[in-house]
C-alpha cells in the first residue's frame, strides 16, 4: 500500500487544486474571525420531535478535556436518550458503553475505537446504524447520515477536507464478457413487464393514488423497462431488488412471497438467457477491470454546515420520505405529494403537480432558530428543468401563495428570492431577483444561496459568486410566522410549481460568509470515488495504475475525470511510455459515445511525474452512461497503444450520402421575386428603379411583394402589391414627357381621348407596350400571353375609360391604366 | 384609380397555356429570365434566339453560350446574385435585408471570375467605386451599401475590391473572406458563443445544418464548459443529442476564438455601429487574459470539467466518422489556427462545391432537384464547377441549359 500525500490536490488539476486550496483557507479563515460569520455551536434541543421517554442526567467527573465536551455535546447528548443508543449501551449495559452517563470520560474511551472524525461516515457507529441496527427513524440511510452530521460536528466544521486521500491496490480483475442491457425492451415486455403490470400497478405508476416511484409497472414498456432495468441483476438474477424486495422483504406480495419471489426471478432469468454476453474484443488493449464500489472514496464532506438546521441529502433513494439529517431536532422531514422521483447520485427530481412538504410543527423549528439568530441562508444544489418556467417556487417556508416567510424561486433565467422581513411586505415583496439580461440560471446543476441577516439584508449567490443586484436594506424578522410549513418544488398550495432536480438542501441559521458558500460549492455534491485501473501488465512499471475520479453524475450517467497515472510502488518511475488514444470500457466493450480521451497523447515519463501524485493525464471529464447499476458496471480501459502495446484502429469504408427520394414533380415556372418584378417593371418601361416616387413606392410594398419563386404559394395581397407598383411605374412613365415620348414616340398625350385614342392613333401606344412587356419583336414568344388576345382586352379597356372631351389629363390616365394593367400582369411577373 | 386597378385584374388571368413546345425564342426567354431576373429586350431576345437556333454547337452547348449574354446584365449582378447571397447575411435567412459588404463579395468575385473558394478565405471585401459617391465604407455601419442599393447602381460596374485590414483594420492572415466581413461578424459574432458563424456556414456554405452532421461517436474532449452535461438534470439528453453536434462543431468553432462583435448593448442591442474587432498578437483580453475573447469562458461551472478554450487552434474531427462522406481535402492538414485556414478546410470540401451548385441550380430552375436526371446534372455540375476553377458562372450558365425548357 502506498498513499498520496497532502500534496496530491497541485497535481490533480487545477479544480481539485483551488477546491482543496479553498477548504484549508476557509478552515484557516473560520478559526480567526468572528462576528455573525462565525461557526457556531449548536445547542441541541433533545427534548423536542422525537416521541417516547427519555432520561439525560449526566454524572460522574466533568470531562477532561476540550475533546471530551466536544464530544459530550455534539454527539453523546444526541446518541445517548434512552430511546436512542442509551437504551443498550448505556452505563451497565450491552458492551461497549458508549453512551453511558455515568462517567462522559469512559463514555468517550469507548467511542473512540467506533469512529473516524477523518472520515465520519466511515465510521463503525454509522456503517452498523446505517447496516440496519436500531436505526430510530424509518430510513437506515436517513440515521447513518444523522450519525455522520453529529460526528462531523464534534469533529469540526472541516473534517472530509482532508487533503490526503489514501489509495489502495484495487483487486485484480480481468475485463470479461458481461450482459449488457439491450437498448430496447424487446424480451422484458414478455417476461418480467407482464408482472410488474399485474402486480405492482397500484402503486408504481405515476397516476396511482399514491405514486411510488420507481414507475416501472406502467403499460408503456419501455418506460417501465428504464424504471426497472436498475432493480434487475443481470449477472445474478436472485439478487435483483425486485426478487429481493418479495422474497426477503416481503414487501406487497401478491400471495406467497417466497414462490412470488421465485416467480419474479424466473421472468428475469428468462430475460437474462435471451441477452447474448458481450466478449471483450481479443484485440483490444485493456487495463484490469473495477466496479465503482472497488473504488477509494475520494470524498464526502468538506462542507461547512456548523450552523446547518435542516439538511436533505436526498441518499433513501426509495420510499416518500426525504428525511433531514442535520441532527437539529425534530427533524423536519418532508413527505411527497405527487410525482417526485428520487434521482441517482443522490436527489429527488420534481414533474408537474408535485411537492416535498413538511409538517407545519416540525417546520416551527425554522421559526424557533431563525428568529433566534435573526439571519439564514438558504442553500441549494439545484438542476431546473427549463429556463421557461415562471414564478416556479424551488425552496419555501410559506402558508401560501400570498404569504411566506421565505422563498427561493425561479423565473426564466433568473432566481428569485422572496423574503419576509421589515423591508417587504408578508408576501416576500418586493423580492430580490438575480439580473435577467445575465441568465444567471442555468438548467444545469447549479449551487444556489440566498442569504438574509439584519445587516445587509438580502444576497444571492450562484456557484459561490455573489450576483451583484443593489439591495442594500438590513431589517429584522419580526413578523415572522411560525404557523406555516416548510416544502420543496412548489408552494404548499400546489400552485407555484417548479420542475427540475434537487441534490441538496440545507437551511442555515446563520448568514454564510461569502467564503463559507464558496467552501461549500467547492465540497460539490454526491459520491465520488477513485478508480485504479491496473496497467502493469502493459508497462514496465510495478503496482502502476490510471487513476480516474468517478462519480455517479445523475440518474442515467457517470462522470469520470482527471485521470493521472501513479505507482503505488515507492521509488517507481515511469520511463518514455507513450500513451494514445484511451477509451474507457463498460461491461466488455467501449461505448460509442463520451469517449473524451480518445485523442490523448502523452508520454508517460519520470520527468513528469511526481512522486507524490503521479502524472495528470488530462484535465477535463465525460460523463459516460450507466448501463446496469452503479454497482454491477464493471469498467476498464483500452489504449491504442500503452508503451509496447498496440491497437491500430482502421476506420471502416466511407458511408456514402444518402441518395434522396425522387420528389413529386413540381412546376417548372415561377413567379419573380420582389427585386426582380421591380428590376423587371424597371426594364419594361424604362424608369429607373432609383427614381424617387417608384423607390418610395418599391419600400413600402416590398416585403409584400413575393419572397419566393413558388408559384403555388402566391396570394392576392401580393398581387395587390405588384399593382400598386405597376401603377406607380406607368403614373412616372406617362408623367415623364422624356421618358414617355421615348417610350411611345408616335402617340400624342396632349390630346383628348377621343382622337388620342381613334383608330390606329392607339397603336402607338399599345405596339411599344406589347413589345416592352410581352417581348412580341419579330415574331410571337409562345410561353407569353397571346398578343391578339392582350390587345383585344386593351382595346376593350381603352373603349370602357374613353370619354368625350378635350381632357389631355384623361388620355394620360387612360394610358396608364392600359400601361399598368400588361406590367402588372403574368406577362411580366412569370418565368 | 379604383376603374383602373379593377380593369388590372382582368389581364392577371391571362396566364401562358401550360404545354407549349419550347423554340429557341421561349428558351431564351427562360434563360435571360432565370438569370437576369427581368426580361430582355425584343434585341437581346432575338441575339440569345439565334445563337440557340443556330449555333455551332450541341443544344446544350448552344444554349450556353446564349446563357453567358443574360450573365452580362446588370440584374445579374444587382439582382439574381444579391438575393442569391442576402439571406447568408442574417440569422433569419431574411432575402429582404439590405445589401452588405457580404452580398457585395459574393457579387464582386463572380463578376471578377475569382475562385469561389476565396469566399471564405479571401483577404478581400467589394465596396462601391469613388465615383458612386454617398457615403463611403465603414467598418461601424452599413450606409454604404445601402446607399447603393437605393441607388440602384449597376454593381458590376461600380464594385472594386479592397483588403480587410484597409477597410475593417484586421491583419490580412486574419482575414477569412466573408466569415470577416462586417455583416457577418454583426449576424454571427454578435453576443454569443461564437458557434453561431460555424454553423451558419455550414448551413449557408456546406448546405448542412447541425442535425444533418450529428455524430455522437466523436471524442467530446473539446466541447467547452459552458455545455451543459446534464441538461435539466438528465444527462441522456447531452450524450444523445448535444455531443453530436457540439464535439465536432466546438473544436472548428474555436478558430474564431479571436474574434468578436463590439457594440453598445444598451443603446445599440442590434449593432447597428457595432463593428468587428480582432485579438491581435499581444492583444490580451482582460478576463482570459489570453486573446481568447471572454465569450469563449463564460458559464464555466456549467460543466466545469469541460475544454477551456487556450488559442485559436481549430481541429476538425469531422475528419473520421460519418461526415467523412462530406469529402474533405486530402491535401490540407484538418487542423490549423484561426479562421481563414478554418475557411480553406471549408470551402476545400466536395459539399462546399455541390453545396454551391444545388443553389445555383434552384436559382435558376426555381426547384430542387426531383430526380435521378436532376441528381446527375448536379453531380456533373459540380465536377464542372471544380474544373472550372469554382468560377461561379459555370453553373448559372449550365443550370440555365438545363432548365431552358423543351
Amino acid at each position: 500500500m502506498s498513499y498520496i500525500s497532502k500534496h496530491l490536490d497541485e497535481n490533480l488539476g487545477p479544480a481539485i487544486q483551488v477546491k482543496l486550496l479553498a477548504v484549508l483557507v476557509t478552515a484557516f479563515l473560520a478559526g480567526c474571525s468572528g462576528g455573525s460569520g462565525s461557526a457556531v455551536v449548536q445547542n441541541v434541543d433533545v427534548a423536542a420531535g422525537d416521541s417516547g421517554s427519555r432520561s439525560l442526567v449526566l454524572s460522574g467527573p466533568p470531562p477532561q478535556s476540550d475533546d471530551v465536551q466536544r464530544f459530550r455535546l455534539e454527539l453523546w447528548e444526541n446518541i445517548a436518550p434512552d430511546n436512542r443508543c442509551g437504551q443498550c449501551h448505556g452505563a451497565g449495559g450491552q458492551s461497549p458503553t458508549f453512551a453511558r452517563n455515568d462517567d462522559i470520560n469512559r463514555a468517550y474511551e469507548e467511542v473512540n475505537a467506533l469512529v473516524n472524525l477523518n472520515q465520519p461516515a466511515q465510521s463503525r457507529l454509522v456503517e452498523k446504524v446505517g447496516g440496519g441496527h436500531n436505526c430510530w427513524q424509518a430510513s437506515d440511510q436517513a440515521c447513518a447520515d444523522i450519525l455522520t452530521t453529529w460526528i462531523s460536528n464534534w469533529a469540526g466544521g472541516t473534517v472530509g477536507s482532508s487533503t490526503s486521500i489514501v489509495l489502495t491496490a484495487p483487486p485484480e480483475i480481468i475485463p470479461g464478457a458481461s450482459k449488457s442491457f439491450p437498448a430496447t425492451a424487446g424480451v422484458f415486455a414478455t417476461t418480467v413487464h407482464p408482472l410488474l403490470t399485474t402486480y405492482c400497478a397500484n402503486c408504481h405508476v405515476d397516476d396511482a393514488a399514491i405514486p411510488q416511484s420507481p414507475f416501472f409497472a406502467t403499460d408503456d414498456v419501455e418506460a417501465s423497462y428504464a424504471a426497472a432495468r436498475s432493480k434487475i441483476e443481470l449477472d445474478d438474477p436472485a439478487n435483483s431488488r425486485l426478487v429481493v424486495r418479495l422474497g426477503s422483504e416481503f414487501h406487497n406480495c401478491w400471495s406467497n412471497c417466497v414462490s412470488n419471489a421465485a416467480e419474479m426471478q424466473t421472468a428475469i432469468q428468462t430475460l437474462v438467457d435471451s441477452i447474448p454476453e458481450t466478449e471483450v474484443s481479443p484485440e483490444l488493449v485493456t487495463s484490469r477491470a473495477l466496479t465503482l464500489l472497488d473504488g477509494v472514496v475520494a470524498s464526502g464532506g468538506g462542507r461547512n454546515d456548523a450552523s446547518a438546521i435542516a439538511l436533505y441529502q436526498f441518499k433513501t433513494l426509495t420510499g416518500n420520505t426525504a428525511f433531514d439529517t442535520s441532527g437539529v431536532e425534530p427533524a423536519m422531514n418532508l413527505s411527497f405529494t405527487g410525482s417526485v422521483d428520487w434521482v441517482g447520485g443522490y436527489g429527488i427530481r420534481f414533474s408537474a403537480g408535485s411537492r416535498a412538504q413538511a409538517s407545519t410543527s416540525t417546520s416551527a423549528k425554522l421559526h424557533q432558530l431563525i428568529t433566534a439568530t435573526s439571519e439564514y441562508s438558504v442553500e441549494a444544489w439545484v438542476a431546473p428543468a427549463n429556463v421557461t418556467q415562471e414564478e416556479a417556487y424551488i425552496v419555501s417556508y410559506s402558508g401560501g401563495n400570498s404569504t411566506r416567510n421565505f422563498t427561493l424561486g425561479q423565473t426564466l433565467y433568473s432566481y428569485d428570492a422572496l423574503v419576509r422581513f421589515s423591508a417587504t411586505d408578508g408576501n416576500g415583496n418586493p423580492g430580490l431577483s438575480t439580473p435577467d439580461g445575465d441568465e444567471v440560471l442555468q438548467a444545469t446543476l447549479q449551487h444556489v444561496v440566498m442569504t438574509f441577516d439584519p445587516t445587509t439584508g438580502r444576497q444571492l449567490f450562484v456557484n459561490g459568486a455573489r450576483i451583484d443586484v443593489a439591495d442594500e436594506v438590513g431589517g429584522n424578522l419580526n413578523d415572522w410566522d411560525d404557523t406555516f410549513a416548510f416544502v420543496l418544488g412548489n408552494e404548499v398550495s400546489n400552485n407555484r410549481q417548479f420542475q427540475g432536480v434537487l441534490r441538496l438542501v440545507a437551511i442555515h441559521n446563520r448568514a454564510l460568509t461569502p467564503t463559507q458558500i464558496v467552501q461549500n460549492f467547492d465540497a460539490g455534491v454526491g459520491e465520488q470515488f477513485m478508480l485504479l485501473f491496473g496497467v502493469s501488465h502493459l508497462v514496465d512499471v510495478p503496482n502502476a495504475y490510471i487513476v480516474f475520479e468517478v462519480s455517479q453524475f445523475d440518474s442515467y450517467s457517470y462522470l469520470f475525470s482527471q485521470p493521472f497515472f501513479y505507482s503505488l510502488e515507492q521509488g517507481a518511475l515511469p520511463s518514455i511510455i507513450p500513451l494514445q488514444g484511451m477509451r474507457i470500457g463498460i461491461n466488455g466493450r467501449e461505448p460509442e459515445v463520451g469517449q473524451a480521451y480518445a485523442n490523448l497523447d502523452v508520454v508517460l515519463d519520470a520527468s513528469n511525474y511526481s512522486v507524490e501524485s503521479g502524472q495528470p493525464l488530462s484535465a477535463i471529464g465525460t460523463v459516460l452512461g450507466i448501463e446496469k447499476n452503479p454497482q454491477s458496471d464493471e469498467f476498464f480501459l483500452t489504449f491504442e497503444r500503452l508503451g509496447d502495446a498496440t491497437n491500430v484502429r482502421v476506420e471502416g469504408g466511407i458511408e456514402p450520402l444518402p441518395v434522396s427520394a425522387d420528389a413529386a414533380p413540381v412546376s417548372d415556372i415561377g413567379i419573380r421575386i420582389f427585386d426582380e418584378i421591380n428590376a423587371s417593371m424597371a426594364a419594361a418601361t424604362g424608369v429607373p428603379a432609383a427614381n424617387s416616387d417608384v423607390f418610395n413606392t418599391f419600400t413600402a410594398v416590398r416585403q409584400q411583394l413575393p419572397s419566393s419563386n413558388n408559384i403555388e404559394g402566391f396570394l392576392s395581397s401580393q398581387q395587390m402589391g405588384i399593382t400598386q407598383l405597376a401603377i406607380e411605374y406607368c403614373n412616372v412613365l406617362i408623367e415623364d414627357p422624356a421618358l414617355r415620348s421615348a417610350r411611345f414616340p408616335g402617340f400624342d398625350f396632349s390630346a383628348a381621348p377621343g382622337s388620342a385614342y381613334a383608330g390606329a392613333n392607339r397603336s402607338a401606344l399599345l405596339d411599344p407596350l406589347l413589345v416592352s412587356t410581352l417581348q412580341n419583336g419579330a415574331g410571337p414568344v409562345a410561353t407569353q400571353p397571346d398578343v391578339t388576345l392582350v390587345r383585344g382586352e386593351l382595346n376593350s379597356l381603352i373603349d370602357r375609360l374613353v370619354v368625350t372631351g378635350n381632357d389631355a389629363t384623361r388620355t394620360r390616365t387612360i394610358a396608364k391604366a392600359a400601361c399598368a394593367s400588361v406590367l402588372g400582369s403574368a406577362a411580366v411577373l412569370l418565368q | 384609380m379604383r376603374r383602373i386597378v379593377g380593369s388590372i385584374t382582368l389581364l392577371l388571368v391571362l396566364f401562358v397555356s401550360t404545354e407549349i413546345q419550347a423554340g429557341p425564342v421561349e428558351q431564351a426567354k427562360r434563360i435571360h429570365d432565370r438569370i437576369a431576373g427581368v426580361p430582355p429586350t425584343v434585341e437581346i431576345l432575338e441575339q440569345m434566339a439565334n445563337i440557340i437556333g443556330s449555333g455551332s454547337g450541341s443544344e446544350v452547348a448552344n444554349a450556353e453560350q446564349a446563357a453567358l449574354i443574360a450573365i452580362d446584365h446588370p440584374d445579374f449582378y444587382r439582382t439574381t446574385l444579391k438575393n442569391l447571397a442576402t439571406p447568408w447575411t442574417n440569422r433569419d435567412f431574411d432575402i429582404f435585408a439590405p445589401l452588405n459588404d457580404y452580398s457585395a463579395t459574393v457579387i464582386g468575385l463572380v463578376r471578377d471570375d475569382r475562385d469561389f473558394r476565396e469566399l471564405l478565405t479571401g483577404d478581400q471585401l467589394y465596396v462601391g467605386s469613388a465615383a458612386t459617391g454617398g457615403p463611403v465604407y465603414s467598418a461601424s455601419n452599413n450606409d454604404h451599401y445601402e446607399y447603393l442599393e437605393q441607388q440602384g447602381l449597376d454593381l458590376a460596374a461600380q464594385l472594386e475590391p479592397r483588403s480587410q485590414t484597409s477597410l475593417t483594420g484586421i491583419p490580412a492572415a486574419a482575414a477569412a473572406g466573408v466569415l470577416t466581413s462586417r455583416a457577418a461578424s454583426r449576424a454571427f459574432f454578435i453576443a454569443g458563443t461564437n458557434r453561431a458563424m460555424f454553423r451558419f456556414t455550414l448551413v449557408n456554405h456546406l448546405c448542412r445544418d447541425l442535425e444533418q452532421v450529428a455524430d455522437t461517436s466523436r471524442p467530446p474532449d473539446r466541447v467547452r464548459q459552458d455545455i451543459t452535461r446534464s441538461p435539466g438534470g438528465d444527462s441522456r439528453l447531452f450524450r444523445n443529442n448535444c455531443v453530436g453536434c457540439h464535439s465536432g462543431m466546438d473544436p472548428m468553432a474555436q478558430a474564431f476564438a479571436y474574434y468578436n462583435f463590439e457594440f453598445d448593448s444598451d443603446n445599440d442591442p442590434t449593432g447597428e455601429n457595432g463593428r468587428l474587432a480582432y485579438n491581435d498578437v499581444g492583444v490580451l483580453d482582460p478576463d482570459t487574459m489570453t486573446r481568447v475573447v471572454r465569450k469563449y469562458h463564460i458559464n464555466q461551472n456549467n460543466f466545469p470539467f469541460g475544454f477551456v478554450t487556450p488559442d485559436d487552434r481549430w481541429d476538425n474531427y469531422w475528419r473520421t466518422g460519418r461526415n467523412r462522406n462530406l469529402g474533405w481535402s486530402s491535401t490540407l492538414a484538418g487542423s490549423g489556427n484561426g479562421a481563414k485556414s478554418l475557411g480553406e478546410e471549408l470551402a476545400n470540401s466536395e459539399a462546399f462545391a455541390s453545396c454551391q451548385v444545388t443553389k445555383v441550380f434552384k436559382t435558376v430552375c426555381l426547384r430542387a432537384p426531383v430526380d435521378g436526371a436532376d441528381r446527375a446534372q448536379l453531380s456533373a455540375m459540380t465536377s464542372s464547377f471544380v474544373s472550372s476553377g469554382y468560377n461561379l458562372k459555370q453553373p448559372f450558365v449550365e443550370s440555365a441549359a438545363y432548365c431552358r425548357g423543351e
